[in-house]
């Protein structure tokens, strides 16, 4: 019995229908502990070398840590950890709501889906009885239309993550929905589900967790909701979740505006936080266990339509970077985003780039099957969506993503698809934030913003300063914030309430009954990152420093107008940030974990 | 006529751990910031009397000013 976990992996070969269980190994709980720990060891050990993301060997890995589905402030968080057919390498992406209590409580840690079905299929898990069920009725059906249906079908209690037509479709940057609003957007996990045939996974469990000590978990549970309780900042977080940063990021030149070309919008007091809770949030909405809900619920009244969100990426990526000056317009298109099942931060990438393309003339009306491309026009893009999750004409081009987009355009609109290794980049505007542009530059998925969120570090030290300093702050937090993702709880009680880490400590051993400190934890935290990396470069020959490169938009094209007008990251200085980081790292000049590194952190079983 | 200067989290650290300090009134928030060597624009939310406003708002007598910085992010 493994104190802390449902105790039990799911495997599920859809090619032959054949479900079984095994017991969660203790050594792997040990050293990789749970959620996205456990996704990349099960991928890097089970996944053969040069796998098609969409082929049979390719498998689906969801993964619940110890803490998820337990008495912890936040701890609704589960993995999904696949080979990305987005970027052809790891891909993670992290799911709130209510699904991996319901796992966990059915006695599985992680469900592993493998081989392709010959027939659309939903896995139904009802603590023991787990089936595999025809889907035909749902398939081509929206996100929220088959989450209502099965809501209706099992009841409220089960749990229900759904891919949409984009995931049906292969459209690479597919998610999965859940709760209505809650995604594991980004890298194509979705893609892969859908390539599966495997319309929606529904659970509902029953089982106990065994934790090893009960009072002292208690105790150390509910003292972590009493320090979210009295922060100070709780009220106001909760009043505005994510989108509290919309204004700030409007201040300091980060929010991304007409494809990345700016950091500041003429018109962002429009999509300011404060005026979507003024126009249209309707009510909070938090997952499991949450003290500090951060979820917006909204209507839109000019669509006749309501959303949960939109959190504020989909604002910069929806919004800013498409010109749109209404926010309604910009939670309609998250609307149909979730509700069609593709990623509202790479949709709203390489959307951008499309308009830009347009602007600029490299593409016309005969590419864009006749539609007029324009800055801060909503219904040509609610029409893109909507094309592009059903691969239709040009959005079947837009569909591969925006690094392959480019280079089948080419006509140097290369030059403004904002991405790093194929991932398009969040909603952070990196001209002039050179921590944060190396936080891109080497997260382990590609450009997005949650491994290492170090803009506001810039700040504090000077925005421009290229110094190891910067780098060894995102090495720490590449280490140190993604073990949440591992742990399976939400990171946003330390981030934004500034909850005293150390709360956890005595959380995670009642649990576990391991001790661990976060010194302990980052040092996981720091193995994982360095598999990512092995991983990375055993799926793609050449994979070195050049994959590692940002959009030359950032260190060539200086915005023209807001707070970073003139601003840029010289050439020189990326390169600066590369060779700061490796050595930190323990990476040689092109970026790849030296044999010392291998060595001293014990992958040498990892590496072929 | 003075504020009562709130920052929240993080932003104690510039008025030396403190939960709150009287400034003056009369000076923008943005200037009073200034004042106590934090960077303006680490300041995401800035809420007088619980109503938002901007950093460019002149301090009243009797006003109460919370900051909010930023901490990590989404």
């Amino acid at each position: 019995m493994l104190n802390g976990y449902g105790g039990s992996i799911l495997r599920v070969n859809l090619t032959t229908g054949k479900i079984s269980k095994e017991p969660t190994p203790p050594e792997v709980a040990r050293d990789f502990i749970g959620g996205r720990g456990f996704g990349i060891y099960f991928l890097t050990k089970e996944v053969p070398k040069g796998t098609d993301p969409l082929g049979p060997e390719n498998k689906l890995i969801i993964s619940s840590g110890p803490l998820s589905g337990m008495l912890v402030a936040g701890g609704g968080k589960c993995d999904w950890t696949t080979k990305s057919p987005l970027t052809g390498g790891y891909a993670s992406a992290s799911l709130g709501g209510l699904f991996t209590a319901e796992m966990k409580y059915a006695g599985i840690d992680s469900i592993i889906l493998e081989g392709i079905s010959p027939k659309p299929v939903y896995l139904f898990i009802d603590d023991n009885k787990i089936e595999l069920r025809d889907a035909a009725p749902y398939w081509g059906k929206g996100t929220f239309e088959v989450e209502k249906e099965f809501k209706e079908k099992f009841g409220e209690e089960y749990q229900i993550a759904v891919i949409g037509p984009g995931g049906e479709n292969g459209v690479a940057f597919a998610h999965i929905n859940h709760d209505y609003g809650r995604q594991a957007g980004r890298g194509g996990v979705g893609t892969v589900m859908g390539a599966k045939k495997v319309k929606a996974i529904v659970v509902h469990g029953t089982k106990s967790v065994p934790v090893a000590d009960v009072d002292a978990y208690r105790q150390a549970g509910m003292a972590l909701y009493k320090a979210c309780k009295e922060a100070e900042g709780l009220k106001e977080w909760t009043r505005y979740g994510t989108t509290i940063v919309v204004s700030w990021c409007d201040e300091v030149g980060a929010l991304p505006t007409r494809n990345f070309s700016a950091g500041s919008f003429e018109d962002g007091k429009n999509l300011y936080g404060t005026v979507m809770r003024e126009q249209i949030v309707i009510t909070d909405k938090g997952c499991f266990g949450c003290p500090c809900p951060c979820g917006k619920y909204s209507s839109m009244k000019r669509y006749g339509t309501h959303v949960e969100g939109p959190e504020y990426e989909t604002i910069g990526m929806l919004g800013s970077n498409l010109g749109f000056t209404n926010i309604e317009d910009v939670a309609q298109a998250n609307l149909l985003c979730d509700d069609l099942g593709i990623d509202t931060i790479s949709a709203g990438g390489v959307i951008a780039w499309a308009i830009e393309a347009y602007t600029k003339g490299i593409l016309t009306k005969a590419d864009t099957d006749g539609l007029e491309l324009s800055w801060g026009n909503p219904q040509a893009v609610f029409a893109l969506i909507e094309k592009i999750a059903k691969k239709q004409g040009f959005g079947a081009l837009l569909a591969d993503g925006v690094k392959k987009a480019a280079q089948k355009v080419g006509k140097g609109s290369e030059k403004f698809a904002i991405h790093v290794k194929g991932m398009e980049q969040s909603a952070y505007a990196t001209h002039n934030a050179t921590a944060m542009l190396i936080s891109y530059m080497t997260c382990d998925v590609g450009a997005h913003h949650n491994r290492a969120w170090a803009i506001t570090y810039d700040l504090q030290v000077g925005r421009d300063k290229v110094v190891p300093e910067k780098v060894a702050r995102v090495i720490w937090l590449q280490n140190f914030r993604p073990m949440f993702d591992v742990l399976g709880a939400c990171r946003l009680q330390w981030v934004e309430l500034g909850i005293d880490r150390k709360l956890y400590e005595p959380l995670l051993q009642a649990i576990t009954g391991i001790p661990r400190t976060w010194e302990d934890l980052e040092a996981v935290g720091n193995r994982i990152w360095n598999l990512t990396r092995l991983y990375w470069a055993r799926e793609n020959e050449g994979f070195g420093r050049a994959w590692d490169m940002p959009s030359p938009r950032f260190y060539e094209e200086p915005p023209q107008s807001g707070a970073t007008a003139g601003q840029i990251t010289r050439l020189e200085d990326v390169n600066r940030l590369l060779d700061m980081y490796y050595e930190q790292r323990g990476w040689d000049a092109n970026g790849m974990p030296t044999p010392a590194t291998i060595e001293k952190l014990n992958l040498g079983a990892f590496v072929s | 006529m003075t504020a009562i200067f709130r920052p929240m989290g993080m932003l104690k650290q510039y008025i030396g751990g403190q939960a709150e300090v009287a400034v003056p009134a009369g000076r923008t928030i943005r200037q009073t910031m200034t004042a106590f060597d934090m960077p303006p624009e680490i300041a995401a939310l800035v809420l007088v009397n619980d109503e938002q406003q901007s950093k460019d708002y002149v301090l009243q007598d009797g006003d109460v000013v919370k900051l909010m910085a930023v901490i990590g992010g989404g």
